[in-house]
């Protein structure tokens, strides 16, 4: 082999070497630009979740608004009631100030297990007798006191005379947890009792 | 001094190589053709692979920027849906919240004043608390009081429900389950 094929055989070889060099450099731009247009497509992906998240959440708060509004309207009177005591003292304050006579009382706590946002019942039994136009007025008052209270019972008999009549009255009044978290929803992958 | 005659063409000259066949002639300049193609596309490939890493990381930034805004929005649900748990709650309760004091003062009023109301319950239903079960009854009275009784009730709102009356001499026993009538 002469000196003028050696050089043909060299330039040869740097021809095959600038021909490889120009492919990595292509094949390194084509991944590159795949990459970043997978980045696009899940930036578009993120964009549009994004924009069904706002559209959910602006309906929700839309839809949700009369109920938290409702909400928002009773706190103060759940924050007035948060303990047993509280009922108690409120009740009683209430026959206090009307001078009711009370025959018999009873509070007693009930666990409420339906929802946990009213962990707690408080049931008042109260046995009153008095007047007629004066108790009616009390019950009345209470109601409007304790708004949240739910009279189960109302059992109004003749008293000892013409005027006064005998009053049997269970109250239930709840203690309300305004930071009761939602309960988890169970696994639907529960399993089945085999056969 | 050469040692062959210049004018000699015939005699093969040894000190010279001899001349490259005419299918390697073409490789310089092929080399020089492979040279410029592989700078430009080379030159191109650099830029687009400067552009595309650009868009990439410009994409990304996008990305977390939605992500993090909707983040935020999925916190705002989550208070939301807590909210509206503890609002149902709520509700549910106060529906049973009616206030009986008026049916009590609206029965007593319904009666005329020679009539004794000998026993009035109200009975809210443990289950359904929106439901009142009422029992009234009444001593020296005729059953036009308990017509009476039934349509100032139901000025209150509260529809009769399977009302049942029994009459023993002067005493009427009523009965009947109250439910409250949205407007």
């Amino acid at each position: 082999m002469n000196g003028k094929k050696l050089a043909c055989v060299v330039l040869m070889i740097f021809i095959g070497i600038a021909t490889y060099a120009g492919q990595i450099v292509h094949q390194k731009a084509a991944a590159k630009r795949t990459e970043a247009e997978t980045a696009e497509s899940d930036a578009n992906a993120a964009k549009s979740e994004l924009e069904i998240a706002e559209t959910r959440t602006t309906k929700l708060r839309y839809d949700s608004d009369e109920l938290r509004r409702f909400l928002t309207a009773w706190t103060p009177h759940i924050d007035r009631v948060q303990t047993q005591s509280e009922v108690e003292e409120s009740i009683l304050a209430s026959l206090r100030n009307a001078s009711m006579l009370i025959l018999s009382q009873k509070f007693e706590v009930r666990d409420n297990r339906s929802t946990p946002v009213i962990p707690k019942i408080v049931r008042a039994s109260l046995v009153l007798e008095d007047d007629y136009a004066k108790t009616l007025n009390w019950v009345g008052e209470l109601e409007r006191r304790l708004p949240l209270a739910r009279m189960m019972n109302c059992r109004i008999t003749g008293g000892e005379n013409g005027r006064q009549v005998h009053a049997e009255i269970t109250l239930e009044i709840p203690l309300i947890n305004l930071l009761a978290e939602m309960p988890v929803v169970a696994s639907a992958t529960t399993k089945k009792p085999s056969a | 001094m050469s040692q062959y005659l210049c004018h000699d063409f015939k005699t093969p000259r040894t000190d010279m190589s001899r001349r490259l066949p005419g299918s390697m002639r073409v490789v310089p300049i092929f080399f020089y053709a492979v040279a410029l193609a592989t700078a430009f596309f080379v030159f191109n490939d650099m830029r687009a692979l400067q552009q595309a890493e650009q868009d990439r990381l410009a994409a990304i930034a996008r990305k977390d920027e939605y992500i993090a805004a909707k983040t935020t929005l999925d916190s705002e649900k989550t208070t939301i849906d807590a909210e509206l748990f503890r609002a149902e709650a709520v509700a549910k309760w106060v529906e049973g919240t009616r206030v009986l004091q008026p049916i009590t003062v609206a029965i007593a009023r319904a009666v005329p004043l020679e009539t004794n109301i000998t026993e009035l319950n109200l009975e809210r239903s443990a289950d359904l608390p929106a439901q009142v079960s009422m029992l009234v009854r009444l001593n020296n009275s005729t059953l036009a009081e308990v017509a009476k009784i039934e349509s100032s009730v139901n000025r209150l709102h509260y529809r009769s429900f399977s009302p049942s009356q029994a009459k023993q001499g002067d005493l009427i026993e009523f009965r009947s389950m109250l439910v409250w009538q949205e407007h």
